[in-house]
């Protein structure tokens, strides 16, 4: 990270750029089923595809938008382009890639990356997955990492037997939007007692202006199997609204463990409305690491489904609301099974008038005896424009459990400031320091280069916070 | 429902026992004076069929208003209780302090719990927290009572009593 180049820079948000917009196709703006059509012809799906597109329109049409959070009026499907593919073709090697294109992955980073730490890279521009690779020692062992679209071609009946299990096509109106026009996203499977110890990451970047992306993400982790999926979102800042709206289904076998770590960094005109959704089955794991910093307006709510016995669920949510920011997170976790247990930690810090609000749901179904779950939400107001909101909702209907849920709101401690700067430190500086204490225990569990990152853009963003 | 507002300076406790009569409790109360104070400390017992369901809303229209909501549920038999809290800080309350706990206590298997303890922070000089459980008794506590000597029925009771009186004796 070059951090003296960026910490002369005034716009905090670095990954700002766009190339020129280049299409090999283009579906014209809004939605109907001409456009869904198209998108299944041009992709020259399989014929139980197009069935499960129309439906999904279909049931898209019907359905309200949500009844909560975030006011979505401004979004208009009429203006938006649903289906943005820059090329025709994948590759395999980074040089192959187109110049504009691979430019872009490399001011991110993502070639180097690879490099260095990665078992496997997928990198999705606007519509399509343009770059997909798997070091040949996973592929030996039968891991499957491609993209969405390849795997409906190549692994069929796997892909049928998992789509739209989790997340119905029906759950809520973006599911199925993203069910009618999805395009990309990862598959990945890992045999039985299969471990990949170092992460898989795919990189997602909406480049063209007004367009949706709508990936769809399947993760199967077979019996004591382990994988970490990674996946970094970031868009060009442009005056009209993009859309984001990825549905990711996740199933943890018997003993199996998945960790998904999720850093969306969208520009300030992306809308982020995605559906994601972890099965754990007996003595699985399954461990969301959520970061949500960027995003005109967020919902997520990764939620957990504790279905087998001794399942365990664990998410760790940050969210940081910035001006024109609203950030509605949270998570779920729903014990299904005796002996499950969940943690929920989230944390969120508003400024400049930004708004964090964090929703979330326990349920503990009857008959989940010796089940247990905390929950913590820390929340930190940084001036008196910003707001932050706690929406918890706490189900129990087994008696034998024990559910527990605590939070907090508060601004940085004048004493602790006060300390900081009798020691040297200006203001700027000694908040900065507060707030990255604040959110340590959920940095820490990100991979380094997103933790460096995220110290540099708290930093960065204090600088314009205090005047 | 009922409608509360709190004048300037002026500081109500309010307490609310629920026996299983009535399915609806609901409060709006406004702290709407500079420096006004509000206790809200509600008893629920349910027992057999007993169903509620409770909101109560606060609102901090002013400087210096605090409020504590302090709940606590005794859930027997098939009694269910649901409980929504919604404390608001608007805008420009500086110095204000907000309190929201809910503990349920369930004594039967087929008893059930809700609590739903929301928080909406306009203003960043504040203070504001919230607590929630619910669950059963502690195994470990029982365990101890007993090998002391006291009967299942003994032992709960002084754990239930124990329960509620972290109640009467709260923070002023």
């Amino acid at each position: 990270m070059d951090m003296k180049k960026s910490s002369t820079i005034n716009n905090q948000y670095t990954y700002g750029f766009h190339k020129p917009e280049k299409s090999s196709f283009k579906t014209p703006l809004g939605i109907n089923e001409k456009v869904v059509e198209a998108i299944f012809s041009y992709k020259n799906e399989p014929l139980w595809m197009r069935e499960f597109r129309l439906k999904a329109l279909k049931i898209f049409k019907q359905k309200k938008m949500p009844s909560f959070g975030p006011d979505l009026s401004e979004l208009n499907f009429d203006k938006l382009c649903f289906y943005n593919s820059p090329s025709n073709n994948k590759f395999r090697k980074w040089s192959d890639v187109p110049k504009d294109i691979l430019d872009t992955y490399n001011k991110i980073g993502v070639p180097e990356a690879e490099k260095k730490f990665l078992a496997g890279v997928e990198a999705q521009y606007d519509s399509e997955v343009i770059y997909s690779n798997l070091k040949n020692h996973w592929e030996k062992l039968g891991v499957i990492f491609t993209d969405m679209d390849t795997a409906v071609k190549k692994y069929p009946e796997l892909v049928k037997e998992y789509l739209g299990t989790l997340v119905s096509v029906d759950d809520n109106k973006f599911s199925a939007l993203n069910s009618a026009v999805w395009s990309g996203g990862s598959f990945i499977y890992v045999p039985k007692g299969v471990s990949v110890p170092i992460p898989l990451q795919a990189y997602f970047r909406i480049n063209a202006k007004a367009v949706g992306q709508f990936e769809r993400t399947i993760i199967v982790a077979e019996e004591g199997s382990f994988v970490h999926y990674i996946e970094g979102c970031s868009a060009p800042i442009y005056t009209n609204d993009s859309l984001h709206a990825a549905v990711v289904e996740v199933f943890v076998k018997k003993g199996a463990r998945v960790r998904y770590t999720s850093i969306q960094n969208w520009s300030g005109s992306v809308y982020n409305l995605v559906t994601k959704r972890m099965l754990i089955e007996e003595n699985g794991i399954g461990e969301w690491v959520d970061g949500n910093l960027g995003s005109k307006v967020n919902m997520k709510y990764p939620a957990m489904i504790l279905k087998g016995k001794g399942a365990r669920g664990e998410l760790l949510s940050l969210a940081y609301a910035g001006k024109n920011q609203y950030q509605d997170t949270g998570g779920k976790a729903i014990h299904l099974a005796p002996n499950t247990t969940s943690t929920l930690i989230s944390k969120s810090v508003s400024k400049n008038g930004g708004r964090a609000s964090y929703r979330g749901l326990v349920k503990i179904a009857k008959g989940a005896k010796g089940s247990s779950s905390h929950v913590r939400c820390d929340a930190l107001l940084l001036d008196d424009k910003s707001r932050s909101d706690t929406y918890p909702v706490n189900d129990v209907q087994e008696q034998d459990v024990i559910l527990g849920h605590e939070a907090s709101v508060s601004k940085v401690g004048e004493q602790q400031l006060f300390y900081l700067m009798s020691r040297g430190l200006d203001e700027i500086q000694a908040t900065s320091l507060i707030v990255n204490g604040f959110i340590e225990p959920i940095v820490k569990e990100l991979p380094l280069e997103y933790a460096v990152e995220l110290n540099r853009l708290i930093n960065l963003s204090m600088e314009g916070a205090i005047a | 429902m009922k409608n509360i507002i709190i004048k300037k300076n002026e500081n109500l406790v309010l307490p609310v026992i629920w026996r299983g009569k009535k399915k609806e409790i609901s409060y709006n109360i406004k702290l709407a004076g500079v420096g006004s104070s509000l206790t809200f400390l509600m008893l629920l017992l349910g027992k057999k069929e007993d169903k509620v369901k409770i909101q109560v809303n606060v609102d901090h229209q002013n400087i210096e208003t605090k409020s504590k909501i302090i709940v606590k549920g005794i859930v027997d038999d098939s009694a269910s209780i649901d409980f929504n809290g919604l404390v608001k800080i608007e805008k420009g309350s500086k110095g204000s302090n907000a309190w929201l706990s809910a503990n349920l206590l369930l004594l039967s298997d087929s008893a059930k719990g809700r609590a739903v303890p929301a928080l909406e922070i306009l203003e960043n000089d504040v203070k504001a927290g919230h607590a929630t459980t619910i669950g059963k008794i502690n195994d470990a506590e029982l365990f101890y009572l007993m090998s002391r000597g006291l009967s299942k029925a003994k032992a709960t009771d002084l754990i239930v009593q124990g329960f509620l009186n972290g109640f009467l004796n709260y923070e002023k």
